[in-house]
């Protein structure tokens, strides 16, 4: 059954503060060695706070110095990852080597770059534009060292790392690879620090974790695990260090940046973690803490941990952020691969920086669990957890093990289907030439959202949220306790929230790094959007936002299959969503696309309602088309390095990936729903792909040409209007295909409900 | 009340929080049902007086009923800005 598929850790890489791989960072974290020292980067003497733990290797060290940081730490983290897995990089299992990581601040160290120079005027640099989206960092990594499987970037803030290793796994379960990087990536960056000193939220000095908890210190890293099957491991004669259970993701639905303080988030996701494992809360031996320092984490922590873990006495706690620092994006995996490590070796990291007074206050709050501090803990250990809480109220656990156990993943596989529709697109509009949405917010306020609660929200956001709340209606769902946990959300974008970001940083280069804005900073992060829908909606299940090209609303369809599949939930909202702002039009300008051919830019946010069967069953929903097949496919052939590049064999592959397993030939299908926007290159390209494939009668409608390149929200759109067709009796199937960065395509049929 | 002050702090709400302005009014309760400002919120009102009026208003021992609207939040500045 494929649920049941095991999965186990084959490599290890990991750069951070406390050292410049896995063997080096473990020795430090078990000898309590701290990598926090006044920082480097920039200038912070205007700052209430100085210190952060940055790594001490240049940008030439990490990669070859033609990378963002961000990209370069996870070039460096992936090549030790390899390196320990023993995978021979030119041979065929390279092509098959998915690249899945996380990032919650992307290429802000080339964002820093660009609009230093925009704001003076000057014209930014090319390389640095092309970096700053968190779009294309496994796509590059994939390419640099030539891993042809399909890539995602998961940017749910510091839940991301953690997302990345869950998401490996449920792919492998789900038949669409064996063999994945997975992990995180994040540089020190003064967009982050200035985001957090403006929220108040870092320590005045080094963090200190269940202990002083006023605030934490940033970081920056990368943490990259081999995830891979147990059969091909074996096959290829791996060694493996350990088994990876499963995973609980779940949502808050609270505050954008705040956890709940009663902890109830947490509690969800861990629980979510340990039941999918098929464990009890007595089974597991070592949690490695989200443990921030800031005093909301903490305190709703220590809740969680001594509510769940009660009966557990022999529970060991540790947070190694006492010592890597607050690395974002980077978090879950670094702290992944310590756990790892803590697993195999039997040998547990504490959290450091407690004094002899302080061990007296944590000894009464810490009840019976035994957190470990200063010192490391000798123990041999069976089950291991890693936990990790975000931004936008993204919570994320990952269970690692020495045996396989019986996972409870249990679902029965069910047939999938479309079941609402909600749709916001733009209208043309000739002072901009782009495609422009109307925002009204009359049309919130109808759908109860107060304008206390707009008002917050950024553009992104709130076209998100009004194709949510569209979708919602459609599918005749309305949220209440009973399905609040049974419901997630997925969204696919490809620039995020770049108008945030770009304002953002301007500020603090023109007023200064102390001057950030505390109200805009939370908007900067990927998944405020998506952390938005959940507290507006109260949807409290699954929740990932994958920035990934064009096509991410497409592969937020499959990546939402997958949460259904194995029983995560019974119904997912999967969107697509971007935003054509002037930061946008100036990125596309000076990209040179934006008036390339015919290509107009467009935005817009479209969400689907995926649903299993029995659910749609009970509900006696309308079903607009039942989905037959999925898959995301590139490779590595041409020019690697150019990653605007088009591979004619991986489109073709993703084409006939979801021909195969929807049981169908080329000759049934009668329409495609292409990716073309008038540049003539890609269109060329595409239409002869498809002629080969299906003839020269095939039916391909371009959504692009009446809503302008929205780029997810476009691959969303042609998901959307396949559905709607097939619902209207125009055709019986079809198929829906985008485009990202590296060569990747996504691919998805739909067929008759 | 000095209605300079309490229009150039209503500005700064507008601007930074993107408080409709039609939706704001010098009595209405900040933080309440009104207007529905959070943590963050106040955070960052604390910056945007410090820069409009060079005035500390956390270093100054402001309290919670100094946040409660423009018309207190301007009787603060009025008493603690220099000169």
């Amino acid at each position: 059954m494929l649920n049941e598929k095991r999965c186990v850790i084959t490599g290890l890489g990991l750069v951070c503060a406390i050292g410049d791989n896995t063997e080096e960072c473990f020795e430090s974290a078990l000898s309590g060695r701290s990598g926090i020292e006044d920082v480097k980067s920039f200038d912070t003497s205007n700052c209430y706070s100085h210190k952060g733990a940055e790594v001490d290797l240049t940008n030439g060290q990490l990669a070859d110095g033609k990378y963002d940081r961000t990209t370069a730490l996870g070039i460096k983290a992936a090549g030790e990852a390899i390196a320990d897995s023993g995978i021979d990089m030119n041979s065929e299992t390279a092509s098959e080597i998915g690249v899945i990581l996380g990032s919650c601040i992307a290429g802000a160290a080339c964002v820093e770059k660009y609009y230093n120079q925009k704001v003076k005027g000057e014209k930014g640099d090319f390389d640095d534009l092309k970096s700053m989206p968190a779009s294309v960092i496994a796509g590059n990594v994939a390419d640099y060292y030539n891993a042809g499987g399909m890539t995602a970037n998961i940017v749910n803030a510091c839940a991301a790392g953690t997302l990345s290793v869950s998401l490996a796994i449920d792919l492998i379960r789900g038949g669409k690879g064996e063999i994945f990087l997975a992990g995180g990536c994040d540089s020190f960056s003064s967009l982050a620090y200035a985001g957090f000193h403006a929220l108040r939220a870092l320590a005045p000095s080094d963090c200190s974790p269940f202990n002083h908890s006023d605030g934490i210190t940033l970081g920056e890293g990368a943490g990259v695990l081999v995830v891979e099957s147990y059969e091909h491991a074996v096959k290829r004669g791996a060694k493996i260090y350990c088994d990876v259970l499963s995973s609980g993701v779940s949502s808050d639905a609270y505050h954008i940046t705040a956890p709940r303080p009663d902890g109830e988030g947490q509690m969800s996701v861990i629980t979510r973690g340990v039941r999918n494992s098929g464990l009890d809360f007595k089974d597991i031996d070592y949690v490695n803490a989200h443990g921030t320092g800031t005093a909301k984490n903490d305190e709703s922590e220590f809740l969680s941990l001594n509510t769940l873990f009660a009966e557990n006495k022999d529970l060991y706690v540790s947070s190694t952020k006492s010592m890597t620092g607050h690395c974002l994006g980077a978090a879950g995996a670094i702290e992944a691969v310590l756990t790892v490590k803590a697993l195999t070796e039997g040998k547990l990291p504490p959290t450091t920086g407690y004094s002899e007074e302080d061990l007296k206050v944590l000894a009464e709050k810490s009840g019976d669990i035994n957190f470990i501090a200063n010192k490391p803990v000798e123990k041999e250990i069976k089950y291991a957890m890693s936990n990790s809480f975000a931004f936008g109220g993204n919570n994320a656990s990952i269970v690692f093990a020495k045996d396989p156990n019986v996972l409870n993943l249990s679902c029965p596989k069910q047939d999938l289907y479309v079941t609402g529709i909600g749709i916001v697109g733009g209208e043309y509009d000739e002072a901009t030439d782009s495609y422009i949405a109307e925002l009204d917010s009359e049309v919130f306020k109808a759908y109860g959202v107060k304008s206390a609660f707009l008002r917050k929200l950024d553009r992104l956001s709130q076209l998100q949220l009004l194709s949510g709340l569209k979708a919602l209606e459609d599918a005749g769902i309305t949220i209440t306790p009973e399905n609040e946990g049974y419901i997630g959300i997925c969204i696919g974008t490809n620039d995020g929230p770049m108008t945030e970001i770009a304002n953002f940083q301007k500020g603090i280069i023109k007023d200064g790094i102390d001057k950030g804005s505390a109200f805009a900073f939370p908007n900067t992060v990927y998944n405020a959007a998506g952390g938005y829908l959940s507290i507006a909606t109260g949807i409290k299940g699954y929740n990932v936002t994958i920035a990934n090209g064009f096509q991410s609303g497409l592969q937020s369809v499959c990546a939402a299959a997958g949460a259904i599949m194995f029983g995560y939930e019974n119904i997912m909202l999967a969107s697509g969503t971007d935003e054509c702002t002037d930061i946008d039009t100036e990125i596309y300008t000076d990209l040179g696309y934006a008036g390339k051919g015919g290509m107009k830019l467009g935005e817009g946010s479209v969400t689907c309602v995926i649903e299993k069967d029995s659910s749609a069953a009970d509900r006696g929903a309308k079903r607009y088309a039942k989905i037959g097949g999925f898959s995301s496919c590139r490779d590595t052939s041409g020019d690697r390095f150019n990653n605007t590049r088009l591979s004619e064999t991986a489109l073709t592959k993703a084409i006939m990936n979801v021909l195969e397993e929807g049981g169908m030939q080329p000759s049934d299908i009668s329409c495609i729903y292409g990716f073309g926007n008038g540049v003539e290159e890609i269109d060329n390209f595409e239409l002869e792909v498809y002629k080969k494939i299906f003839g020269d009668n095939i039916d391909v409608k371009l959504v692009k040409k009446d809503y302008g390149e929205a780029r997810a929200a476009s691959s969303s759109l042609q998901f959307a209007k396949l559905a709607e067709d097939i619902h209207d009796g125009k055709f019986e199937s079809g198929i829906a295909v985008s485009i990202g960065t590296s060569a990747l395509y996504s691919a998805i049929l739909l067929t008759k409900a | 009340m000095n209605n300079e002050i309490a229009e150039q702090i209503k500005g700064m709400l507008v601007e930074r929080l993107r408080i409709p302005a039609d939706e704001l009014e010098y009595d209405s309760e900040l933080f309440g049902e009104d207007i529905g400002l959070d943590s963050i919120d106040s955070i960052e009102i604390i910056v945007g007086i410090e820069n409009l009026f060079g005035v500390d208003i956390s270093g100054a021992g402001a309290t919670k009923e100094d946040f409660r609207s423009i018309e207190t939040l301007t009787a603060f500045v009025e008493a603690h800005k220099e000169g």
